[in-house]
């Protein structure tokens, strides 16, 4: 296993740099010396100061020059300081990582418990009319732009309800909850449907299964057999779904931090998209494919895991 | 499944929740001040964080908004009086003298207050903040020339102030950098509180520099200990980031990125007082009481960072802002017509008008062969642009048509000059035809005329602008092919001269003379050396603006600046669109004492009744308790569902 780890990251080196450069060129070539000044120091910066700034950042240099430099800084994590806060990139990311977390995780963990359950349950009473009322439910779930459910759900959660502040986050203990339930649940519900359909797809391949029958003419009952065994067998599949999410955890959620004004990344790579803030983007679409590569490798070392039968050579 | 404890631990949860804080804002920083009188909060949302809080280097709008109430500048804008707009003394005395030598040239002197004093910093000998001083004017004028500090002003400021365009060069010669024992022969430092400006050339609008936070002083002390190392056993910030040590009403007391900036009243802080002259009649009685007060009027702000509209809206309504800007998105849940809807004006709100120094407009490039020669055509296309119609879809009605390039409150605008080429279709036609091109084709060629829209497309709303405006043009019976872009390559275009007629062309007054707008359309002011977007090039203009810049007001200036109107008018290098402009929705606890939009830094003139605030928060908050039953009945619902199930399966 050892060596197919090993072997997966070298792989991680082209793709990585692929990466880099392509993401270099397309923001360079859409962004000449003299836009990017722009950016920076507003439209209404003299010619001396976008001049200096060119000069100082190294835009007036040839091109593959700039790439070196821009790929020896992001092989150190030096990234710089971003264009439009001027605050250091390290701290801005490091200090947004808590925030997503606090969003992500628990909607994450959330979801997964809610989506499972209630696949189980469809499972449980499937082919009813309640089942495929749930079915039409989750369909409808899926078919809604996230943007829809974040200002429905703010709405009704923050306006009409008042159970929970519209926006704003501060670390207070446990009282950061009030900050982030609202949050949590959009996350939660954003996935809900697409995870539901699936998992119950998943289940009810298993519980067509001979272990499934033999169980139950063995007279254990119908929960039991939904919640230990189907459960259990299913989780292959749920393992090797629910650990490719785990980038997006990280790197936040844009549409739900940038709503509720959360400090976290998802709102750093919206703001840094919104206003072109070069450094910010590069970086986060490095770390961000850094981070895809190692949940996709993590995947596949949990899945040898969780299956004896997998080898990994 | 369903039993009894855990619907039990499902009522408590959601009890618990309904029993949340829904208020975002942390607690006030204290609940009485010193003499036991009610702490006083404002609370205010940021668009943004601010960029840096070096008074030298930040220029944009909303760290302006942070900054200018941590550091007073040596002049400030007199809250009330905006039409015209001027400027009152802040950190110094009184007005600056001018005094004129007996070469020609141009020097004012001016004198701080002794009230002018740093905030308490342990960068000062025993952390007791000191008397600002001359030398300190001096420091932040030399600062501007510290190629560390990246000042934008530098440029604006090296063609006026003597010596500065020969210290540049010599920082240049020095390995690009500032050597700080060096004098600046332009600010003279008289005496420990007086400071001469000496001017190259006559510039009256220097008066306004002294009103910019970039001119305003800078304690040596503090730049030297923040910078960024260890001093006194800490590591300390940076000065030219986020570390300020101001000689304003407000401290920072707090900034957390994205999240708020929190201000905190300086005690003992007495430079500036409420005015007491200025008072809009319908006002009148009421700002007496503050006539001459101490300033600030409330002990903290919170600014909270909203980047999203929805989320103020929220806020506001549930009283936890003082008030907001009612954007294009709250317009129709907050306005019936041109008032406040009736519910608002019920909870004791009332609308604000907010006209900002700004105009919008479209520019023509004038060195494009087809309409840079063709007066008429660019008349036409002109009067083809419905921008009232443009207000009413984009901005609710509210931001008024520019009649000119000058916004209100500028010197020497004219409030019944009408532009000779609004929106007329008939007369557009009309023009169109003496243009050359009768029914929009080429008289000669019969070809159908084709033109380069370029505009901005950062979202779905530019797109809408894009098509009202091409549908305006194509109105002429012409093609118009319109090309989106970002901002910042539309601004690369605009310097390139590589465009026909682009939107996103706009001036927010740095100052409210017309000097500032003039310059955006005098031929040395072209890309790269400024912002003649327009390229317009007119000799005559040209001398008239070189004039009225270094004149003092009067009506002789006041005839130079109406013919200037006159020719930009005639010559038609662009497209008027509109001033800017907005409603303010403000709660009943806080309504404002003034509407001066060139204070950025106004809010220490803001005061606020917080028995009344939390009465109406208490009463606009209250939770509603049937969703948590509803909630309750149909998991409960689902669970007996699923049992009745299980004993058919069973059965």
């Amino acid at each position: 296993m050892l060596s197919y780890i090993i072997r997966r990251l070298l792989y991680a080196v082209p793709i990585l740099l692929g990466v880099i450069v392509i993401t270099f060129v397309l923001f360079r070539m859409v962004q000449s010396p003299e836009a990017i000044a722009t950016i920076k120091l507003g439209p209404k910066a003299s010619r001396l100061a976008k001049d200096e700034f060119i000069k100082s950042e190294g835009l007036d240099r040839p091109m593959p020059e700039q790439l070196v430099k821009h790929i020896k800084r992001l092989a150190t994590f030096n990234f710089g300081t971003s264009w439009k806060t001027g605050r250091s990139l390290s701290d801005t990311f490091l200090t947004g990582a808590g925030p997503s977390l606090l969003i992500t995780l628990p909607g994450f963990l959330a979801g997964l418990v809610a989506s499972v359950g209630l696949a189980l349950y469809q499972v449980f009473v499937r082919n009813s009319l309640l089942d495929r009322s749930l079915t039409f439910f989750a369909v409808a779930l899926m078919s809604i732009p996230a943007v829809v459910y974040i200002i429905f759900l703010q709405a009704v959660g923050a306006l009409a309800l008042k159970y929970f502040p519209a926006a704003g986050f501060n670390y207070e203990g446990f009282g950061t909850f009030r900050f982030i339930a609202l949050p949590i649940l959009i996350f939660l519900v954003l996935n809900l449907g697409y995870d539901a359909r699936l998992y119950r797809a998943i289940f009810l391949e298993e519980i067509q299964q001979d272990y499934v029958r033999t169980a139950l003419a063995k007279g254990v009952g119908n929960v039991r057999v939904l919640g230990t065994h189907v459960l259990k067998n299913g989780m292959i599949s749920l393992i090797t779904l629910t650990v490719a999410e785990l980038p997006k955890l990280i790197m936040g959620s844009l549409l739900i931090e940038n709503f509720f004004s959360i400090p976290g990344l998802g709102n750093v790579l919206v703001l840094a998209i919104q206003t072109s803030d070069l450094p910010v983007i590069l970086a986060s679409v490095y770390l961000g494919s850094l981070a895809y590569i190692f949940s996709l490798i993590l995947t596949d070392v949990a899945y040898a895991l969780a299956d004896p039968r997998i080898r990994l050579s | 499944m369903f039993s009894p404890r855990r619907a039990l631990a499902l009522i408590l949860g959601a009890a618990l929740l309904a029993g949340c804080d829904n208020d975002p804002n942390p607690a006030p920083l204290h609940k009485t001040r010193p003499d036991g009188s009610p702490w006083l909060a404002r609370y205010s949302g940021l668009p943004e964080d601010p960029r840096s809080f070096d008074p030298q280097y930040m220029y944009d709008s909303v760290t302006r908004r942070v900054m200018e109430l941590v550091y007073d500048t040596l002049l400030e804008y007199h809250p009330m009086k905006t039409d015209p707009y001027e400027v009152r003394p802040a950190l110094l005395e009184e007005m600056p003298q001018k005094e004129v030598s007996t070469d020609g040239k141009v020097s004012y002197l001016c004198r701080l207050k002794t009230t002018a004093r740093f905030h308490d910093d342990p960068c000062f000998p025993g952390g007791k903040g000191r008397q600002v001083r001359a030398e300190d004017v001096h420091y932040a004028f030399l600062r501007m020339l510290d190629p560390k500090v990246e000042s934008p002003f530098l440029s604006v400021f090296a063609d006026f102030i003597e010596g500065m365009t020969e210290l540049q060069e010599k920082v240049k010669k020095n390995q690009e950098t500032l050597d700080y024992s060096w004098r600046l022969p332009g600010v003279e430092v008289v005496d420990e509180r007086t400071f001469r400006l000496h001017l190259t050339k006559p510039y009256p609008l220097a008066i306004y520099w002294l009103a910019m936070h970039c001119s305003t002083p800078v304690a040596r002390e503090a730049v030297e200990y923040y910078d960024g190392k260890s001093h006194d056993g800490k590591v300390r910030g940076d000065f030219h980031a986020f570390s300020a040590v101001g000689t304003g009403p407000f401290r920072i007391a707090e900034y957390v990125p994205r999240q708020r900036v929190r201000l905190e009243r300086v005690e003992g802080y007495a430079t500036t007082t409420f005015p007491t002259d200025g008072f809009p009649p319908e006002k009148a009685e009421w700002l007496q009481q503050f006539a001459g007060k101490p300033l600030p009027l409330v002990d903290e702000i919170n600014m909270p960072i909203l980047r999203e509209t929805i989320p103020v809206f929220i806020l506001t309504r549930q009283g936890y802002l003082d008030g907001m800007a009612v954007n294009k998105d709250a317009f129709a849940a907050m306005m019936s017509g041109t008032q406040l809807a009736p519910k608002y004006r019920e909870r004791g709100m009332t609308l604000e008008l907010a006209v900002e120094p700004a105009t919008f407009w479209m520019s023509f490039n004038m060195e494009d062969p087809v309409l840079g020669k063709n007066k008429k055509l660019r008349q036409a296309l002109s009067c083809s642009y419905d921008n009232k119609t443009y207000s009413n879809i984009f901005y609710s009605g509210v931001a008024p048509t520019a009649e000119q390039i000058l916004p209100p409150g500028t010197v020497g605008f004219d409030p019944k000059w009408k532009n000779p080429w609004g929106y007329n279709l008939e007369k557009a036609k009309q023009l169109l035809r003496e243009a050359g091109y009768p029914d929009g084709r080429n008289a000669t060629t019969g070809e159908q005329l084709e033109l380069r829209f370029t505009t901005v497309a950062s979202g779905g709303e530019d797109r809408q602008r894009a098509e009202f405006e091409q549908n305006c043009f194509e109105a002429l019976g012409i093609k118009v092919r319109v090309e989106e872009l970002t901002f910042a390559r539309l601004m690369d275009k605009l310097n390139r001269s590589d465009f026909q007629l682009a939107s996103g062309s706009g001036w927010s007054a740095d100052y409210p003379d017309p000097e500032n707008f003039f310059a955006l359309f005098y031929s040395k002011n072209m890309p790269p050396n400024g912002s003649n977007h327009c390229h317009y090039n007119r000799p005559d203009f040209d001398a008239l603006y070189e004039k009225m810049a270094i004149m003092e007001n009067g009506p002789e200036r006041d005839a130079i600046i109406k013919q200037m109107n006159e020719m930009l008018a005639d010559d038609c290098p662009m497209i008027l669109g509109f001033i800017k402009a907005y409603y303010t929705a403000v709660q009943p606890w806080a309504p404002p004492t003034h509407h001066n939009l060139m204070l950025e830094g106004g809010m220490k003139y803001l005061t606020v009744d917080p028995v009344l605030r939390e009465q109406k928060r208490a009463e606009w908050n209250r939770k509603p308790m049937w969703p948590i039953a509803i909630l309750v009945c149909a998991l409960a619902g689902g669970s007996l569902y699923a049992r009745r199930w299980n004993r058919r399966l069973n059965a």
